[in-house]
């Protein structure tokens, strides 16, 4: 495995929380990891985004280009980061349908599949908003592309838990039903 | 032995305890915040006894860890950039008296900036006061070379700079944290020796001192060039062009020759200063072109003596501000490279997209206060107090994004409210500016150097309002403990603490008034009052102590008396509330009709009741239940 992975969204969605859960499962699969993550003013409510790298290089971000995948809790910060990508590469969106019309066609021209998940409904469904970002792990844990178990997921969201693990791990299950259902199709 | 995740500063930490360092000391700063929180999880998972603190400014926590290094035990103290230039006095007198136990000072750089009023490079600083310093570039090599500066520390009886940078110290690498490095000898038997030559110098003997300190530079700059911090990377691959990099760049400067598809020669420096010349000169004596990359400004580049083929921060090859992305270090490589005859890739980048992008309204989410902030009540009350004709010198700190409400004008580094409200008012009193003058500081920043500023302003017949904004913490960097709470850093009970209040008296202040800014209309009142306090012929600075604690930190006092609202029908979407309250709970819809509450990150504070002028943000109605 060696992958290049973008988390990105606005202060306050559990950017960080997030990216450690993918970070710690790698770890627990006996890879090596080097993220970057963003800290300070930036988390007062402004863009945040961290990188990830799962058995790569010790350079903290990731050149313009070269990423494998993205997970975006806002759909905004999905476009607003987009040239971060690969060609074929692919980006798993908070979102209910997709991205701005306007890249569309970019998007195909490079080959760029995405993933749209209603993550921060589904997180009101289950009564906290603060879940969208453990369901949007489920939900990419689903792709087989990204090669992280589900077992080894949960054991992490569970670990990870200081509070409200049950809530946590019902949330991590319904992304993950919801990408096994979206993905066979 | 299994892997974890540990952050860079948590791996720095790591090093201070396994290294047998017994007082640590720090004062808060982004990007330097989490290393005296791992000192403190790190001392307690290994059992040691460490003595930690969150000091009052960095100056304090520099002398503290000083004199515990005077004394023959290993000491530290970490801080971000520009707290050392707080902590620049004893820094520069340290340099000369040398220093017993190992002492290492920690400070993180901030290239960007992304939190900093500047992005000074504190390699520069220990080069201006002539001590060692080391530029670690991942976080697993940040941990080593806290041994490696305590060693060279006690070798040389110097005191030794460790400089991360934001991106090692927010990087987040997987570590083997348990291993040899955990035993322990125990506290060494030392005692303080007075040393009158060297502990109380005159100038007579500062001469002595500050021969001797260039003597030690001299060896330990003979000492870098055969160290292993120091060493060469691909030093097969020829060709006409080398690279010396330094920090996180040079990672960053593999990533890209990698995606350039070259070898290219890199020297690796993990000590910047005083520079290995001879190791340096036999490197570039190999090639035509030297890349120089190195965050944040030239401190390598400079001590170059020969830099006719060097291409750096100092000839334009590099832009001279900013971090060396792995765009920026892509470009630089590319273009250099291939003026040189190397075949290069292509920029991975799809250029077409980048511009597509580039050209989208996007909304554009500058940082802001946070739901329920009380600093945003108090800047409302203030500008619904004086308007736009007031001076608002501000200050470090949440509070900062008060500039977003216009109720901040100016801020300039830690403590500057008080002194540039005295600065103005002396200024306007000779051009006859009648505005008020209205500062803004937070707890923990009035602490820090806040105090003497007030008493010289006191002294001097200075008018103006201050308004202390007392949320019981330091907020933006983690919530650390201030003078003025109740604990220490490692969460036991403090001895005593401050009573913010009475030192505002002591100070000379005679109009002291507390209210909470959730009040409103008590809360303009006050601030009316105390300006016509500081105009009146008998009167002085007057302080006002906002006291509510940060939402993030304490929502108690709001789940105790939440006040939910609702946006009534007849809403306009006239954007008062969202411009001039600026809370993220309230949202302007995209076709710009109304402004709706997004209440799933409001903690009904019910402050924006007032917000609307036209009162179409009101109450909602608590539904009772049948008994």
């Amino acid at each position: 495995m060696d992958i290049k992975l973008i988390i990105t969204g606005n202060g306050g969605q559990g950017i960080v929380f997030l990216t450690r859960l993918f970070a710690q499962t790698a770890v627990a699969l006996g890879h090596s990891v080097m993220v970057s993550e963003t800290h300070g003013m930036s988390q007062r409510g402004g863009s945040v985004i961290s990188y990830l790298k799962i058995n790569g290089d010790e350079a903290p971000l990731i050149l313009r280009g070269t990423a494998d995948f993205m997970i975006a809790l806002d759909s905004n910060e999905a476009v607003r980061n987009l040239a971060l990508l690969r060609r074929a590469g692919i980006v798993f969106v908070n979102a209910d349908d997709g991205l701005l019309p306007e890249v569309e066609s970019h998007l195909e021209r490079l080959n760029i599949q995405v993933m749209s998940l209603p993550a921060s409904s589904l997180a009101l469904e289950l009564g906290a908003s603060s879940i969208a970002n453990i369901i949007m792990a489920g939900f990419v844990v689903a792709h087989p592309a990204l090669d992280i178990p589900m077992k080894k997921m949960t054991a992490t969201v569970e670990k990870a838990s200081t509070r409200n693990a049950e809530l946590n791990l019902k949330a991590l299950e319904t992304g993950y039903q919801a990408g096994m259902k979206f993905f066979s199709a | 032995m299994i892997s974890q995740t540990v952050l860079g500063n948590e791996a720095i930490a790591i090093g201070i305890i396994e290294n047998g360092c017994r007082v640590v000391t720090a004062y808060p700063g982004t990007p330097s915040s989490e290393i005296l929180a791992g000192v403190i999880k790190h001392k307690k998972r290994l059992e040691r006894d460490v003595y930690t603190e969150w000091s009052i400014n960095e100056k304090v926590a520099f002398e503290i860890a000083l004199a515990a290094s005077w004394t023959g035990l290993r000491a530290a103290v970490a801080m971000k950039q520009v707290g050392l230039n707080v902590a620049s006095d004893p820094l520069f007198s340290a340099a000369y008296t040398g220093v017993r136990g190992g002492f290492v000072i920690i400070c993180a750089d901030d290239p960007g900036p992304h939190s900093s009023q500047t992005e000074q490079d504190s390699r520069l600083m220990a080069l201006v006061a002539k001590v060692p310093v080391f530029d670690p570039s991942t976080p697993a090599e940040a941990r080593e070379m806290v041994k490696d500066a305590f060693t060279l520390s006690e070798r040389y009886k110097i005191p030794v700079i460790l400089r991360p940078t934001t991106r090692l110290c927010h990087a987040v690498q997987s570590l083997i944290i348990d291993g040899d490095h955990s035993s322990d000898d125990g506290i060494p038997s030392v005692k303080f020796q007075r040393d009158p030559p060297r502990w109380t110098a005159t100038p007579k003997f500062r001469n002595l001192l500050h021969i001797e300190l260039n003597k030690k530079l001299i060896d330990i700059a003979d000492e870098f060039s055969d160290s292993p911090l120091n060493y060469i990377v691909e030093a097969d691959s020829g060709g006409k062009v080398g690279i010396i990099a330094s920090g996180v760049a040079f990672h960053t400067a593999q990533q890209a020759l990698h995606e350039l598809g070259v070898r290219v020669p890199i020297l690796k420096i993990g000590t910047p200063f005083p520079l290995p010349q001879k190791l340096v000169n036999s490197f570039c004596a190999q090639f035509e072109t030297l890349i120089v990359l190195e965050e944040p400004d030239a401190c390598i580049e400079i001590q170059i003596s020969d830099r006719d083929c060097v291409k750096g921060r100092l000839d334009g090859s590099i832009p001279n501000a900013g971090e060396l992305t792995p765009e920026v270090v892509f470009s630089v490589l590319s273009k250099t490279l291939s003026e040189t005859g190397y075949q290069v890739n292509a920029s991975p980048e799809d250029l077409e997209l980048a511009a597509l992008i580039k050209g989208l309204p996007l909304p554009v989410k500058p940082p802001r206060l946070c739901p329920g902030c009380s600093h945003r009540s108090a800047f409302f009350a203030m500008k619904r107090a004086f308007g736009s004709n007031a001076i608002y010198p501000g200050d470090i700190g949440c509070y900062t994004l008060g500039t977003n409400l216009r109720a901040v004008d100016t801020f300039v580094d830690m403590g500057a409210s008080i002194t540039m409200a005295n600065g103005f008012f002396q200024a306007n009193r000779l051009v006859k500016d009648e505005r008020p003058v209205v500062a803004t500081i937070g707890d923990s920043t009035f602490l820090h150097s806040g105090v003497a500023p007030l008493i010289n302003a006191v002294h001097t017949g200075a008018r103006f309002v201050l308004l202390i904004l007392d949320n019981h913490t330091t907020a933006m960097t983690g919530f650390q403990p201030t003078a003025a709470n109740d604990y220490l850093a490692d969460r036991t009970e403090a001895p005593r603490k401050v009573s913010i209040p009475d030192l505002v008296r002591a100070c000379g202040v005679e109009y002291v008034t507390i209210a909470d800014p959730y009040d409103q209309e008590d809360f303009i009142r006050i601030l009316k009052e105390a300006q016509a306090h500081a105009q009146s012929p008998a009167g002085g600075i007057a302080v006002l102590i906002a006291e509510r604690p940060c939402t993030l930190y304490d929502q108690s006092p709001i789940l105790e008396h939440p006040v939910p609202v609702v946006i009534t029908e007849e809403c306009d979407g006239c954007r008062y509330c969202t411009e001039a309250f600026e809370c993220p709970a309230l949202v302007l819809r995209p076709d710009k009709s109304r402004v709706d509450v997004n209440y799933s990150v409001c903690v009904d504070c019910g402050q924006c009741i007032d917000a609307c002028h036209k009162g179409f943000i009101v109450p909602k109605l608590l539904e009772i239940s049948p008994s």
